[in-house]
């Protein structure tokens, strides 16, 4: 059971809040769980191998920047692993002359035991199907 | 302080269940009427509180549980949430330092979480913030008299909380 309260507040919830909800989990969980795995023991410490000086670390660790991309960017490539991933859709030509899109998505829901789990749609124009 | 009773709050997800506490003679639970005031269309900050109910029913509720992750703002004998401040990335901020409102918790383990009231915090510590300092005084006297009963075995956790008879 969910409390009447809890139930009609998320009914009330937009997709938007929702969404930012769970990238900032995903995002939160992901980052530790690289930091950990790369024994930088902390987040302060993995800004310092960044090789930024006092007061960028300082603007850096405050979040007093507006390059939200580029951060991610700069901590992808400090980690070494991917933080976040972007469906890519791949469209392609069947023997039968069907034109069919292939969208891959990775890193979908990480969970704490750091398992990925992959899930493609194929889609074309004679038949919708989504295999999972 | 009077008599309470422990109850689900939210038992639907698959990482983590929800208890709340309840006056004896009160129609709704402690953490219900945190969700009713600040969650009313009319609240300045009703957007932050569906946004915390969010991610206290899903993100913790059904995908990662009661995690360190997000259970990492100590509170004297309990906790807060939302979660602290990531402040590596400026997207995973706003969530935390810039966030007005404060659900006091306890955590049993990272299955089972006792969430309490809360409020808006806007001093530099919970008992200055004057909407949330009384629910402060109160959480440190729901954690002992909850922590007293689960050493008592009058309290028991086997998967659920359950009072022994």
């Amino acid at each position: 059971m969910k409390s009447k309260v809890l139930r009609d507040l998320l009914a009330k919830t937009p997709a938007e809040s929702k969404i930012f909800v769970e990238l900032y989990a995903d995002i939160v969980v992901r980052v530790n769980q690289l930091i950990r795995e790369k024994g930088y023991g902390s987040q302060k410490a993995l800004a310092e191998k960044m090789g930024k000086k006092p007061s960028e670390i300082s603007k850096w660790l405050s979040g007093n920047h507006n390059f939200t991309l580029r951060s991610l960017a700069k901590l992808t490539a400090e980690l070494g692993e991917p933080v976040i991933n972007v469906p890519k859709r791949h469209t392609f030509h069947l023997h039968s002359e069907k034109t069919v899109s292939m969208t891959v998505y990775r890193n979908e829901g990480a969970k704490a035991t750091g398992a990925f789990r992959s899930a493609v749609s194929v889609s074309s124009p004679q038949s919708k199907s989504k295999v999972a | 302080m009077n008599n309470f009773v422990i109850e689900i709050w939210d038992d639907e997800g698959n990482a983590c269940i929800f208890y709340t506490v309840r006056w004896e003679d009160a129609q709704y639970s402690e953490t219900d009427k945190f969700f009713i005031k600040y969650g009313d269309d009319n609240h300045k900050y009703h957007k932050e509180a569906r946004e915390l109910a969010y991610l206290i029913s899903e993100v913790i509720g059904n995908r990662y549980g009661a995690i360190d992750d997000f259970i990492d703002r100590v509170k004297n004998k309990g906790h807060a949430l939302p979660p602290k401040p990531k402040k590596s990335i400026h997207e995973i901020e706003s969530l935390g330092v810039h966030f007005p409102l404060r659900l006091y918790c306890y955590r049993i383990n990272n299955k089972c979480l006792i969430l309490f009231n809360g409020g808006i915090k806007d001093e530099r510590t919970d008992q200055q913030s004057k909407d949330i300092s009384a629910k402060f005084y109160d959480l440190q006297s729901f954690v002992n008299r909850i922590e007293d009963a689960l050493r008592d075995g009058i309290l028991v956790y086997n998967g659920k909380l359950q009072r022994r008879h």
